[in-house]
């Protein structure tokens, strides 16, 4: 990239150790690309003996060398000069640009020059010099010394992350690791996609709640995500009354979540609002949104009768619209336009979920979103108040299991799903939820009657 | 010749036994063997010394009863061989501690050597093997073998350096992977394609399968790293050939190779599974697809130029299984299921070994190993050697340190100076041979 530039640029006619002509003037306000230097500077061409010679700055009285110029000024002081021969000679303002040696480099051009001569000496070292500094930990070469220090510092203890959640201290384990993970057999195109619309929504989680006024490209992106998606009516049918019920509770609730929720909610950090746009975008930026979610609904839990809730807390969006403001944090999310899914979750592991439901919902359809939903509604609201559910999903070993392992925790919450659901009067039962979670199988949506059993506990 | 063992119920060894309980075992077989010993028409010249080995039951057990009861086979020592089997049978545990272990995978070997069953056995073991394979299941495994022990990736960082070095400027590269190892060597082969270069060449990948276990998964393998290689912004094309009998009849045509490409032929451990005979002309038929680079790796035993001496042969699995199993045991906590996996797939290939005699040679499966000097033979009528550069060995070093204590690198230079090779060594024991090879 850099020689297309330069070929680009070249003005005409600069000859080393001359001025270098401004044809056009060049304005310097801002600082621009390394190597394009100041047109009335003075070129300078030094050998690479000079370059990488140390001592290049050699006072006058007794010859000696110094590395730097401030250095060679600290020792003139020590000479007790007169004050006319104190000062430096008049002839300073020209500004000296240097160029590389090496004639196949780019910076050999002295429209090209770089204006700093430690500058210059770094760089004829790190890309024409021969790498002396290797990292014990890494076997990573430097030819620059401070560039291997820097290195040292940092090496061993970056963390890599995989969009799964799990953390590797080494690259190449993460490396392997990534080209076989599940979470890389979605498409990558839309997890890129998905975080930059987290990035835009990001931002002002510190203010409100909810208050993320959905960003343009959300829109735009919603509906290439849940088309294909949607499913049938009554896939939406149920919650969207899930919605209302629980938005019915908005006003009495929403003090007590605004006050104690807010703490938590704003530990959250960006993408909260994400959450109801969108639950590929959680995927990719995860916990906040989640949190978020789950601790509206664990307050609704705690703090309200299981029956109100009655169809699923999940998937509000129509809803959202329709009931407006009531709940201080989701309006403007609500007020979105279209459906998407909320899939809250407790924590990191909440991410992998989603990215699980993330995938699966690409490939299948909603309900395995709602299955995802409710699984981490679970684990949620188990962790929130030592909620009935609690007691029926086990304690928070099974949060912790979601955290490491979603398929696992999917097993286990399979084996506790097939028992509740059997309590309750639903058709889908437990085990297709359960599968949907896992991927397996497209089952239909949960229903507002299993729901209903699930929650009342 | 009537072989029956005795079917006394063994308890369940989930723990290892106590000397104890040893020593009651081997006391026990002294006394029968003092019955028996009026039947058996071969003990008078026997060279046993079960008296003399029994009282100390401490320490490795296993390889003292495993090496008598191969010796009790060669000579065709029904009695020796019958209570050899028992008392084998009586402590040996797949569960147990590491002398428990060998000795269960062994005694299967050695039972099925005596019973004329191998090639059922075996046939039998891999038919279960394919069965409770699938890509989560093979892949978990080997990622997590992988994560705890360099004896894979050792292989794979070698070779990997080998072949960025010798393929370095070329623009369109295609390797042909005779390994079995899933393609876990090559995403970090993919991102170094990425990023060291400023013009990121084309990679096309065929591999070569022939374990059968491997087969159902490489769909599935295959599909992450295209998606992979999209990621790392690799233009990248994937193929896969399996079915084949025999890596000789390989061809070009059949590798889709193409005049204009770069070629690096990348055999992990695949080598090994090609008829003895036959080596020489698979090696032939690499140096027929014109390679720049030929990166080979293998398991440091030998298990061929003794497939004659059946004791030598079973002294030599042996050892090389104990280290095995040694290793695997450090190397993972104790109630890892992937070891349990890692040391039920080596049973195939002991069975094979010691209890196959080179009858029908089913598809690849032959696991004679040969030490990295025999491959070098080998090798060097059709190849020179290549030796690895600093940077890659010092990737090596590096790659080392990040696992336990324990590992070592170790260039050998063989007797002409040649450096055909590096080894890894685990407590100092060579283990895995790495080298490269060039036309």
């Amino acid at each position: 990239m850099l020689e297309k530039m330069a070929e680009e640029e070249l003005p005409n006619g600069f000859v080393q150790n001359t001025i270098a002509e401004p044809n056009p003037p060049v304005a310097k306000k801002k600082r621009s690309l390394p190597g394009t230097p100041d047109p009335e500077a003075e070129v300078i061409a030094l050998s690479p003996k000079t370059l990488m010679a140390t001592n290049r700055f050699l006072c006058e009285i007794c010859g000696k060398g110094f590395q730097r110029d401030q250095n060679l000024q600290l020792h003139r002081r020590g000479h007790n000069l007169p004050w006319k021969l104190k000062q430096r000679s008049v002839k300073e303002p020209r500004k000296r640009v240097y160029v590389c040696p090496e004639t196949t480099c780019v910076h050999h051009h002295p429209s090209r020059a770089l204006g700093d001569l430690t500058g210059i000496k770094k760089h004829f070292c790190r890309k024409h010099g021969e790498k002396k500094w290797k990292c014990e930990k890494c076997s990573k070469r430097y030819a620059v010394q401070s560039d291997w220090k820097a290195h040292a510092k940092t090496c061993g203890t970056r963390e890599y992350k995989c969009d799964c959640g799990t953390i590797f201290s080494r690259r190449d384990s993460f490396i392997t690791h990534r080209a076989f993970c599940d979470a890389l057999a979605e498409e990558t195109a839309r997890m890129n996609a998905v975080s930059n619309m987290n990035n835009a929504v990001a931002g002002n989680i510190n203010h409100q709640f909810m208050g993320i006024p959905l960003g343009p490209n959300m829109t735009q992106h919603l509906p290439s995500i849940f088309k294909p998606n949607v499913g049938s009516d009554d896939i939406i049918n149920p919650t969207t009354r899930g919605l209302s019920l629980w938005m019915g509770q908005g006003s009495q609730g929403h003090e007590v979540m605004s006050t104690s929720n807010l703490q938590g909610i704003h530990q959250l950090g960006p993408c909260s609002g994400a959450m109801f746009a969108d639950p590929f975008v959680s995927c990719s930026n995860p916990p906040p949104s989640e949190y978020h979610l789950n601790l509206v609904f664990g307050t609704k839990l705690s703090s309200s009768s299981t029956e109100e809730l009655s169809s699923t807390t999940s998937l509000p969006l129509s809803d959202v619209k329709e009931t407006g403001t009531q709940l201080l944090s989701v309006p403007s999310l609500y007020s979105t336009q279209h459906q998407s899914h909320q899939t809250p979750s407790t924590n990191m592991s909440a991410t992998a979920l989603l990215q699980k439901a993330a995938q699966i919902g690409a490939t299948s359809t909603e309900p395995s979103f709602l299955g995802n939903f409710r699984l981490k509604f679970n684990a949620d609201s188990q962790v929130q108040d030592g909620n009935k559910l609690c007691g029926l999903y086990g304690s928070n070993t099974l949060v912790t299991n979601l955290g490491n392992n979603a398929e696992k925790s999917g097993g286990d919450l399979s084996q506790i799903h097939p028992a509740k659901r059997r309590r309750t009067h639903n058709e889908d039962g437990a085990g297709g939820q359960t599968r949907d979670f896992l991927g397996v199988g497209v089952q239909p949506i949960c229903h507002p009657s299993s729901i209903n059993g699930w929650i009342s506990s | 010749m009537d072989i029956t063992l005795f079917t006394t119920p063994k308890e369940a060894p989930l723990f290892s036994y106590s000397n104890q309980k040893i020593s009651n075992v081997l006391q026990a077989a002294i006394d029968m063997q003092s019955n028996n010993q009026p039947q058996n028409s071969h003990t008078s010249t026997s060279r046993s010394s079960d008296s003399g080995e029994l009282p100390s039951a401490s320490g490795k057990w296993a390889s003292r009863l495993l090496k008598e009861c191969a010796r009790a086979i060669s000579d065709k020592d029904s009695g020796k061989i019958h209570h050899l089997l028992w008392m084998l049978n009586e402590l040996a545990s797949p569960y147990g501690d590491c002398d428990q272990k060998l000795a269960s995978y062994f005694l299967q070997a050695l039972f099925c050597k005596a019973m004329g069953s191998g090639q059922r056995c075996f046939k039998t073991l891999n038919a279960v093997a394919e069965k409770s394979h699938s890509f989560d299941s093979a892949r978990k495994l080997i990622l997590k073998f992988q994560e705890v022990s360099p004896w894979m990736t050792f292989g794979h960082v070698a070779s990997n350096g080998a072949i960025l070095e010798a393929l370095e400027g070329d623009t369109k590269l295609h390797i042909i992977d005779i390994s079995n190892t899933l393609c876990t060597q090559w995403p970090t082969l993919l991102e170094a394609l990425a990023t060291r270069n400023d013009e990121t060449p084309h990679l096309k990948l065929t591999v070569v399968v022939t374990a059968s276990t491997v087969r159902s998964v490489m769909k599935e393998i295959g599909q992450r790293m295209e998606k992979f290689a999209r990621l790392m912004g690799v233009p990248f094309e994937f193929n896969v050939i399996s079915g084949l009998n025999n890596l000789g009849e390989l061809t070009k045509e059949g590798l889709g190779v193409q005049e204009d490409e770069a070629i690096a032929v990348n055999c992990i451990g695949a080598l090994r599974r090609v008829e003895v005979e036959e080596r020489g002309a698979v090696i032939r038929m690499f140096q027929s697809l014109k390679p720049r680079v030929v990166t080979i790796v293998e398991e440091e035993a030998d298990l061929s130029s003794s497939r004659d001496d059946f004791v030598k042969c079973f002294e030599e699995c042996l050892r090389f299984y104990t280290l095995y199993f040694e290793m695997l045991e450090e190397s993972f906590v104790p109630t890892s299921n992937d070891r349990l996996m890692l040391e039920r797939e080596c049973s195939r290939s002991i069975v094979r070994v010691l209890a196959c005699d080179d009858e029908n040679s089913t598809e690849g499966e032959c696991e004679k190993r040969e030490r990295g000097s025999q491959w070098s033979e080998r090798l060097k009528e059709a190849f020179s050697p290549v030796g690895f550069s600093d940077d890659c060995v010092d990737d090596v070093k590096a790659l080392l340190k990040r696992y336990r204590a324990g590992w070592a690198l170790v260039l050998r230079a063989q007797g002409d100076h040649h450096e055909s090779g590096i080894y890894l060594t685990w407590k100092e024991e060579p283990v895995v041979w790495a080298s490269a090879w060039k036309p």
